[in-house]
């Protein structure tokens, strides 16, 4: 589609330094033709790929082990971890936050960014809310499966039963129910919502009748009524507000698990804030672990831009000192408040039996984004698309080392122990990335990943004519009439 | 309105309205312009994306849709509070690590996320239900150009349900616009 | 069993194989790492690594038989030590001595003010002096504190005569249809005991892990404490921990689901949980040998002590039953029935004359972990001694801790 031939690839360099001026959001001679095409044909491909065969087949295969597993611990007993007394909370708890925090990178692009008035976010926020969505729903599976009798996991819902009773309201679980509840369905209809408009456009390309009848269904008869757009607007700034305090509220309930118990080392007010940045952080890191290959594979580099990734690893850089400076907040804290179990959890943390986890994080989370203070390194796909990985390992030792070495040395020394998970519990694991990749492949083979109607309205193009904006604001003075391309 | 005899409104073959087809953005503007201030109606336009300023060309009202979703999030809010008050102090109360059956720090949170869910749920749902969708068939749909909609042209049409509407004078009016020519729209 | 000093000098780790080779012959057994063996000295246990013994006994231990001569039946003199390099992983149910250098010293600097001691002379001298280590900031609540009404139980525990002779633990779990769960599971650090005594060694200060030879141990039996302000009920998402009108923290094994929770936010780490369906395997006779009254726990729910709750309704419904009130002393739990010097007392705290509340008035009555605000119904007496020196300061390697300790008190 691009008009440059493959050797002449600068065009496609929108990053700068000169804040005076915008970067443009879409690079290369797009029309609104051209990213329609672009983007519904990678659905639209008759042949699928046999690189897609390859990761589905492997992904897949990862997903009968995660559901393999998860029905070898409901049939034996929760016994086959390696948890104890006193680490009764291990892999399972560690994933689940791992997940929700990967989760919220597509709410906060979808969501804040909106409100921000952010316009770069709409070439990559449908595909983090995709993302966002298949989290979560990797992370809803580990507090179901963690319980001692899965099969009473509805107890923890307000529904009347034959006991009469209901669930314990002052419980940071019960929270968490209805936080990451809430977050599913949220999360799940902007989503979807963002994506009609996109799938009446697959529905008005289809060649076949299966595409035309599915993707009729799902986009609901759409048909790009100026009334409906009005509405359709609003709602998705009501969203878009609604989501905001939402994505926030998640980590930071997720947090309370930690912060309301009386445990050193999770009985800290830091905790909202501090979850909430590294959720952040490991969720930019996860778009841009998925993105980097995605765009080349199927050629997006127009759409999403260099500028796109660079402000990404800006965000990670951003974050990640958050996290770090958080990380020596509770060292300070810990010594400041004379308290000797806090005190000693975190001399335990940093020189005691799990040190070496404790490094690793501190090692991928505050050491490794630091290379983003280069221009040259974050504006190079292959040194950012590592380091993106590396932080997801890091954020997850950050979980490990909050989770399970708090707990393996807390007040009496005698009941102290050392965890070690076991293969269940690693198998586990990799399987709930099976699932993430599966639900992620077919996301890109048969959804638009980007969202087209988003991306034309912040072309060029778009704005030929601007008299009275509508009230809810975009700022569209930006872009100058020589930019147009 | 005109000699239109059989077959009656509504019914297939009836006369659903005129559509026109726009190239450019600013065209579509000043078409909207033209039909707002003919005084029409039961007319629309249609685009791949939001076209700001649209609004005001066409004389759009502003939604309820905000009145509803703070509704329902109050309502969320009220529940979310109801439900924990009456569940854990009135209809099965224990007694849980000596603290009161009810207060309030504690009940913030789910409170919180019931606000959000209601009204999340109600933008969504109210959204849809303004706009007369899910209605996965409508007279448009029968006109091939019309595909492009959703792609990369923007098209205005006038239903003949208008009190305005009539058969010549709207599709003069039409043809004045820069569009290309305009297409006659039945139902089917 | 080494001492560890022993340990260091011949470079043998805790828990390595060593061969133990005296008068031509061998045997091959894993350390134990315990202060309090004397130097260059070793002890094997008899009767072990038996063959005909039977499921149970069969291949547990090793054999030292072979080591054993007419000669030298009891003591064996030039015994030659030889670490393997291999390690074996014995099962106990806490942290026998080794342990990491932070890990020790915070355990020694801790011990002091968990299980508390004085000399007599330091008592007579100031009867409180032992709470000399209660530097906290005020308990205070953010909620008007709960009236507890009626019967209110509450428990003491004498550290004074207590012996650490694990009597209570057997009866508890006798009593109370414990699941014996084997050694895997002990490794896993799974086991159940609803009672276990905590034991400590009190070293010298200033000695590293390596260094110690001999250590005085201190010790007291933990069981749930009853907290008034359970840290645990608050997080049940089902409200299956709770409290009861006479102040018990009920667990109720039927509303269970298992999130462990609970037991993550116990201080005392006194919960425990059904990892496993840990009745499935047994025989109907083990089975009939369970106590009726009390149930019996299925897999993935949580279980703790109950203070004897079967024991305290049946003696409230015979009273109720008799039209009288119960008597101090009537209730009785197993592990108070069955300790052999009367160390732990149970009754009514509301009643100022029964004996669990009089030894609340002594000066000696402390709670552990009383800081936390949690208000544990279980009470410790510390324990005095009377060192034939007059001793140095029982806790004063308790307060090595005290930097901290003293802005807070200031």
């Amino acid at each position: 589609m691009s008009t440059s031939t493959a050797a002449d690839l600068s065009y496609l360099d929108n990053t700068g330094t000169d804040p005076a001026v915008r970067a443009r959001l879409v690079v290369g001679d797009n029309d609104f033709h051209s990213i329609t095409e672009k983007v519904c044909g990678i659905v639209e491909q008759p042949r699928t790929p046999p690189a897609w065969w390859v990761l589905f087949a492997i992904s897949s295969s990862l997903t009968l082990v995660l559901f393999a597993m998860i029905g070898y611990l409901v049939t034996t007993g929760i016994g086959v971890w390696g948890l104890q007394v006193p680490v009764s909370w291990g892999y399972a708890i560690v994933n689940f936050v791992f997940w929700v925090g990967i989760g919220h990178a597509g709410t906060l692009i979808s969501a804040i960014l909106f409100l921000l008035r952010q316009r770069w976010r709409t070439s990559i926020n449908r595909f983090a809310e995709g993302m966002t969505i298949f989290a979560v729903v990797c992370a809803g599976i580990f507090p179901g499966i963690h319980i001692g009798r899965v099969w009473l996991a509805y107890w923890l819902f307000p529904i009347p039963n034959q006991m009469l009773m209901w669930p314990n309201f002052r419980s940071p679980l019960l929270w968490d129910v209805f936080a990451v509840g809430t977050y599913a369905t949220v999360s799940l209809l902007f989503w979807y919502m963002g994506m009609i408009p996109d799938l009446a456009s697959l529905r008005d390309r289809a060649k076949t009748r299966i595409r035309y009848y599915a993707y009729g269904l799902l986009s609901l008869g759409w048909r790009s009524s100026n009334r409906h757009w009005h509405r359709f607007e609003f709602a998705y700034l009501l969203l878009a507000s609604l989501a905001t305090p939402l994505v926030l509220s998640v980590h930071s309930v997720v947090s309370f698990d930690f912060a309301v118990s009386i445990m050193p080392g999770w009985h800290t007010t830091i905790f909202p804030p501090y979850f909430v940045a590294g959720a952040i952080f490991s969720g930019f890191a996860m778009v841009v672990t998925l993105i980097i290959p995605t765009r080349k594979i199927f050629g997006l580099e127009e759409i999403i831009t260099a500028r796109h990734l660079e402000n990404m690893a800006k965000i990670m850089l951003a974050t990640g000192m958050m996290v770090g400076l958080a990380y020596s907040t509770e060292f300070f804290i810990a010594w400041y408040s004379g308290n000797r179990y806090e005190a000693f959890t975190f001399l335990n943390r940093a020189f005691g039996p799990y040190a070496w986890a404790y490094w690793t994080m501190v090692t991928c989370n505050v050491v490794v984004p630091q290379i983003f203070w280069s221009r040259r390194l974050r504006n190079n796909p292959a040194v950012l698309w590592v380091a993106s990985i590396l932080i997801n390992v890091g954020m997850w030792f950050e979980r490990f080392v909050i989770v399970v070495s708090s707990l393996s040395r807390d007040y009496l020394p005698t009941s102290w122990g050392y965890y070690r998970p076991t293969i269940i519990d690693v198998l586990t694991f990799v399987g709930s990335f099976g699932l993430f990749f599966t639900l992620f492949l077919l996301f890109v083979r048969f959804l638009p990943i980007i969202g087209m109607a988003e991306v034309k309205g912040v072309m060029p193009q778009a704005h030929l004519d601007r008299p009275g904006h509508r009230g809810h604001g975009d700022y569209h003075g930006d872009i100058a009439a020589s930019e147009v391309v | 309105m005109s000699e239109r005899t059989a077959p009656a409104a509504g019914e297939p073959g009836a006369l659903y309205g005129y559509l026109v087809e726009f190239d450019k953005v600013d065209e579509l503007l000043v078409g909207a312009r033209a039909v707002r201030d003919a005084g029409y109606t039961r007319w629309d336009a249609h685009t791949p994306f939001v076209i700001h300023g649209l609004d005001a060309a066409m004389g759009v009202k502003k939604t309820v849709l905000p009145y509803l979703v703070f509704g329902a999030g109050l309502t969320g809010t009220v529940g979310g509070i109801a439900l924990q008050w009456w569940t854990n102090a009135v209809d099965y109360p224990y007694l849980i690590s000596g603290k009161p059956l009810f207060s309030l720090p504690a009940n913030i949170p789910v409170a919180f996320e019931t606000t959000i869910l209601f009204a999340a749920l109600t933008a969504l749902v109210a959204m849809l239900a303004l706009n007369g969708l899910p209605r996965l068939y409508h007279p448009l749909f029968t006109n091939r150009a019309f595909k492009r909609a959703t792609d990369d042209r923007f098209f205005i049409s006038i239903e003949a349900a208008d009190p305005l509407f009539d058969r010549s004078a709207t599709r003069e009016l039409l043809e004045s616009l820069s569009g290309r020519t305009v297409e006659v729209i039945e139902e089917a | 069993m080494m001492s560890p000093a022993t340990a260091t000098e011949l470079g043998i780790a805790d828990g390595e194989l060593v061969e133990l080779e005296a008068g031509g012959r061998s045997v091959e057994l894993p350390v134990c790492l315990l202060p309090g063996q004397a130097r260059h000295s070793l002890a094997v246990a008899l009767g072990y690594g038996r063959t005909a013994a039977g499921q149970v006994g069969n291949g547990v231990g090793v054999d030292v038989y072979p080591l054993r001569t007419l000669a030298a039946p009891h003591i064996l003199r030039g015994v030659s030590v030889r670490g393997t390099g291999r390690s074996h992983a014995l099962a106990t149910t806490q942290d026998h001595f080794a342990i990491d250098t932070i890990g020790f010293a915070e355990r020694n600097a801790r011990a002091g003010t968990l299980v508390r001691e004085a000399t007599l002379d330091a008592y007579l001298a100031d009867p409180h002096v032992i709470h000399a280590h209660d530097h906290h900031p005020p308990l205070i609540s953010l909620w008007k504190d709960h009236e507890y009404e009626g019967e209110q139980w509450g428990m003491a525990v004498d550290l004074n005569t207590c012996i650490g002779c694990n009597a209570c633990v057997v009866a508890c779990q006798a009593e109370n249809n414990i699941p014996v769960v084997g050694r895997e599971q002990v490794l896993a650090q799974r086991e159940m005991h609803w009672i276990r005594v905590d034991r400590y060694f009190r070293t010298d200060p200033g000695l590293t892990m390596g260094e110690v030879e001999d250590a005085a141990v201190v010790f007291q039996p933990m069981a749930c404490v009853h907290c008034e302000n359970a840290p645990c009920e608050q997080v049940c998402p089902v409200a299956a921990t709770q409290h009861t009108r006479d102040g018990l923290n009920a667990m109720v094994y039927n509303r269970c689901v298992g999130t462990r929770y609970c037991s993550n936010n116990c201080p005392f780490k006194v919960r425990r949980f059904n990892f496993f369906n840990y009745h499935k395997e047994l025989a109907e006779t083990t089975m009939m040998q369970f106590n009726p009254e009390v149930t019996v726990r299925a897999r993935g729910v949580m279980e703790k002590c109950t203070f004897c709750v079967q024991r305290i309704e049946a003696k409230r419904i015979a009273a109720r039953n008799e039209r009288r009130p119960l008597r101090d002393g009537e209730i009785v739990p197993a592990c108070a029935q069955t300790c052999p010097t009367r160390a732990i007392t149970f009754g009514d705290l509301n009643d100022e004359g029964s004996a669990v509340s009089r030894s609340r008035e002594e000066p000696r009555s402390y709670a552990t972990l009383a800081e936390l605000n949690i208000r544990p119904r279980t009470h410790y007496l510390a324990r005095l001694s009377n060192p034939a020196d007059g001793g140095a300061p029982a806790h004063a390697e308790g307060h090595a801790d005290d930097g901290a300790h003293g802005k807070e008190s200031a």
